[in-house]
């Protein structure tokens, strides 16, 4: 089509946020709304791979296409493990920032510094891995800095989630709280083209560099419509302090028309099979705070139910997965870096895909300007 | 559902009142007024003002935001750490990307704003000059209030004032690439503004797709080819031989301009003025260029694009071409900050959908049976 043709004459359909229009083809992953599934590549169900399979597994399998034997898995656990420390470019970076500066914005500094080079380079998977290994060096830095205390080196012995937790506490973890962030991490690690994943698509559809993508796609991430509803959803149940309360305070905050945090999503047309694992997790992982959030949810559904019954059930991801990182001991300031430091796996392995066949993303608008060719008056006149 | 169209080439994205590329009758226009008009007249901050506002400012206006961009020029501290915790030989994209992001940190999220948007803006040369000083052994010089965006630009890279023809030509450089439609740096600043996410992030992001040889990355290349060729005689040679060998002539094709590029035409007259040399060079290439590619697609329409005489007029500047893709962002930081705010003015989360070209589902073998 002649582009002048969409600007001027014919006035094309225009779907606000993209909706419904496709831009790209992946096999990374899939979300399948209208039947509640999450495939991850290689065409495995998000519930088939959570009980058993690790976080590392998780980014060998969006990476290479399947899942790993245990030599490879062995050889990523080794190369992620020596990739983990930050080179002097991503220390001063650090070490540059007010103790207070939102986490969001330490990532996507720290990456950026820690990424820039002499020359451009296409991206890797060797880049991938190491963007991947220093996500966790990154954020558990960051929070040490907030709370005064020394930057804790990491470790070439431990796993991908226990040396995260090393690093941010200064003392080894134990197995449940690994595994229960773990499977969090596992779990994030992609859902098709939400708008970061996408962002990074686009930076990446220029050939530039995979850092470029993934700087960008942490910016994207750190919108509250984004990546902020793990923490919205933690705050909500905050102010809910307990089950008894939550039938008043949802009734009250509906009654002012608020958005109930943690509900909702575009995609989804059932129970987001991700919200599942979680909430069975959660009843382990944080007991009273998996009460009061059972009974929140239950209430918020009814609520929704009852003002649109068209609706389909509609608990997201972040409800749930705030209890469990809240059991993992993650403190609630870090959610949203705990879920860029699951989802650089998919945003890198989206980049890799998209080298096969790179085409610059350059959509279209529409002039909603005044008619062109209007002359400009001189200063004197305005 | 609609079908995927690679690239999302004539998918609209996005509604604005920005700018209009009008690829048919090859005009871009901002805000309605087509940029001949404004390229050899306007200042960079009367554009910037109009791609803000909507309108072009009156004298007082003008002055306010000569002013507040002005007021903008400096780093913070935590800027100045990071720019000087980079290695000398680091692309200047890089240093930009990085420094912006920490020049942009905040302890709470804000929404975006015009004031914001003057922030940045008006602190891009200054990182750029800082770390061009630093590579060369040099302390960096402070900004002058007194001068101009593109005045200033140059004063804190040479450390002196340039010919007012200098200032001229730079300032026109920047009022023509200030802002081009949905472009992909473009796109992905509204992309990341969609998420409510904050300027510098949006930035940043930008940055990073700029850098991308593609879109913001191609100048440096235009030298580079040029120097290849050596001499205005040993072009059609040397053309037609790289042509054999499947190599790209950079500096031409557009997806959009269906005739001669609006803004390339004033940057070859301009770069005939200042860059004789350059200009008897790269206009022979051009010349031999559109006739191999039209005796290839004749159905194809003229294709210089914005880069090739870029390249000449940034030459002619003084600038070194690891810095024409950053000074690029210079000028398109007014655009991408533009399009945030009309973004974040009335935003819907800009989520497509991917089309699933994996395998069907199937079980996982267990981790000891797999091999």
């Amino acid at each position: 089509m002649n582009r002048a043709s969409v600007h001027l004459h014919v006035v094309p359909e225009f779907s606000p946020g993209l909706e419904g229009v496709v831009a790209a083809q992946t096999a990374v992953s899939e979300v399948d709304g209208a039947n509640g599934r999450l495939i991850y590549r290689g065409g495995y169900l998000i519930e088939d791979l959570a009980p058993s399979v690790t976080y590392e597994e998780v980014a060998y399998l969006l990476w290479h296409g399947d899942l790993p034997d245990s030599t490879q898995l062995e050889t990523l656990h080794k190369h992620m493990a020596s990739a983990r420390s930050l080179n002097n470019s991503a220390r001063g970076a650090l070490m540059s920032t007010d103790p207070a500066t939102d986490l969001m914005d330490v990532l996507r500094t720290v990456t950026s510094a820690q990424g820039s080079a002499k020359t451009m380079v296409k991206p890797s998977l060797d880049q991938a891995i190491a963007l991947t290994a220093v996500f966790p060096t990154i954020v558990a830095a960051a929070h040490r800095r907030r709370l005064g205390y020394d930057v804790v080196e990491p470790r070439d012995d431990l796993s991908h989630s226990a040396n995260l937790l090393w690093m941010m506490e200064g003392k080894e973890p134990g197995v449940e709280r690994v595994h229960w962030l773990d499977s969090y991490l596992m779990l994030l690690a992609d859902h098709g083209l939400n708008a970061s994943t996408f962002a990074a698509r686009v930076i990446a559809s220029t050939g530039s560099d995979l850092t470029s993508a993934v700087v960008g796609a942490v910016g994207a991430l750190k919108g509250p419509a984004h990546g902020g509803a793990t923490l919205a959803a933690r705050s909500m149940l905050d102010k809910i302090g307990s089950a008894s309360n939550a039938e008043k305070w949802l009734r009250e905050s509906h009654a002012r028309h608020e958005r109930f945090a943690g509900f909702g999503h575009r995609v989804y047309r059932t129970y987001d099979p991700r919200a599942k694992i979680l909430r069975e997790m959660a009843r382990t992982a944080a007991p009273e705070l998996h009460r009061t959030a059972a009974r929140t949810e239950e209430l918020a559904l009814a609520i929704l139910h009852e003002a649109h019954p068209e609706r389909p059930n509609a608990t997201n991801v972040d409800f749930w997965a705030s209890v469990v990182l809240t059991g993992a001991g993650i403190p609630k300031e870090m959610f949203t870096c705990m879920f860029a430091t699951s989802r650089v796996v998919g945003w890198t392995a989206h980049v890799l895909e998209s080298l096969a066949d790179l085409r610059i993303i350059r959509p279209a608008s529409v002039w909603i300007g005044p008619e062109p060719g209007k002359k400009p008056a001189a200063i004197a006149k305005r | 559902m609609s079908s995927y169209v690679p690239g999302l080439e004539g998918i609209v994205a996005a509604q604005t009142a920005i700018s209009m590329v009008d690829g048919a009758n090859g005009r871009l226009v901002y805000r309605g007024y087509v940029i001949a008009d404004l390229a050899e007249e306007m200042s960079f901050e009367e554009v910037a003002y109009l791609l803000w506002y909507g309108q072009l400012p009156n004298r007082a206006q003008l002055e306010r935001l000569t002013t507040e961009l002005a007021a903008s020029r400096s780093l913070t501290p935590a800027a100045t750490i990071a720019l000087d915790a980079l290695p000398k030989d680091t692309d200047p994209m890089d240093v930009l990307r990085s420094v912006v992001s920490v020049q942009g940190v905040e302890h709470k999220l804000e929404k975006p704003t015009i004031p914001l948007a003057i922030h940045a803006t008006g602190s891009f040369p200054t990182i750029l000059a800082t770390f061009h000083r630093r590579q060369l052994g040099l302390e960096p010089v402070k900004p002058r209030a007194d001068l101009g965006h593109a005045a200033n630009y140059l004063y804190m890279l040479n450390g002196k004032e340039s010919s007012p023809e200098l200032v001229h030509a730079l300032n026109t450089y920047l009022v023509l690439l200030a802002d081009h439609g949905m472009n992909a740096s473009t796109f992905v600043a509204r992309v990341i503004a969609s998420t409510d996410s904050d300027l510098a992030s949006c930035l940043v992001g930008a940055i990073g797709a700029l850098k991308g040889p593609a879109h913001g990355g191609a100048p440096s290349a235009v030298m580079d080819q040029l120097e290849k060729i050596g001499t205005a005689e040993n072009a059609d040679r040397w053309m037609r031989a790289a042509r054999k060998e499947k190599v790209r002539f950079m500096g031409f094709g557009h997806r959009i301009y269906r005739t001669y590029d609006p803004r390339a035409k004033i940057l070859k007259e301009l770069c005939a003025r200042l860059n004789p040399k350059f200009y008897e060079l790269a206009s022979k290439v051009e010349e031999t260029a559109l006739q191999i590619l039209h005796e290839e697609h004749p159905e194809r329409p003229q294709a210089t694009n914005v880069e090739f005489y870029s390249a000449g007029v940034l030459q002619a500047i003084g600038l070194p071409k690891e810095y024409f893709p950053p000074t690029f962002a210079v000028s398109r930081a007014s655009g991408w900050t533009a399009h945030v705010l009309e973004q974040s003015g009335n935003n819907r989360l800009i989520r497509p959908q991917s089309e699933y070209v994996g395998p069907e589902p199937r079980k996982p073998v267990p981790l000891s049976e797999r091999g």
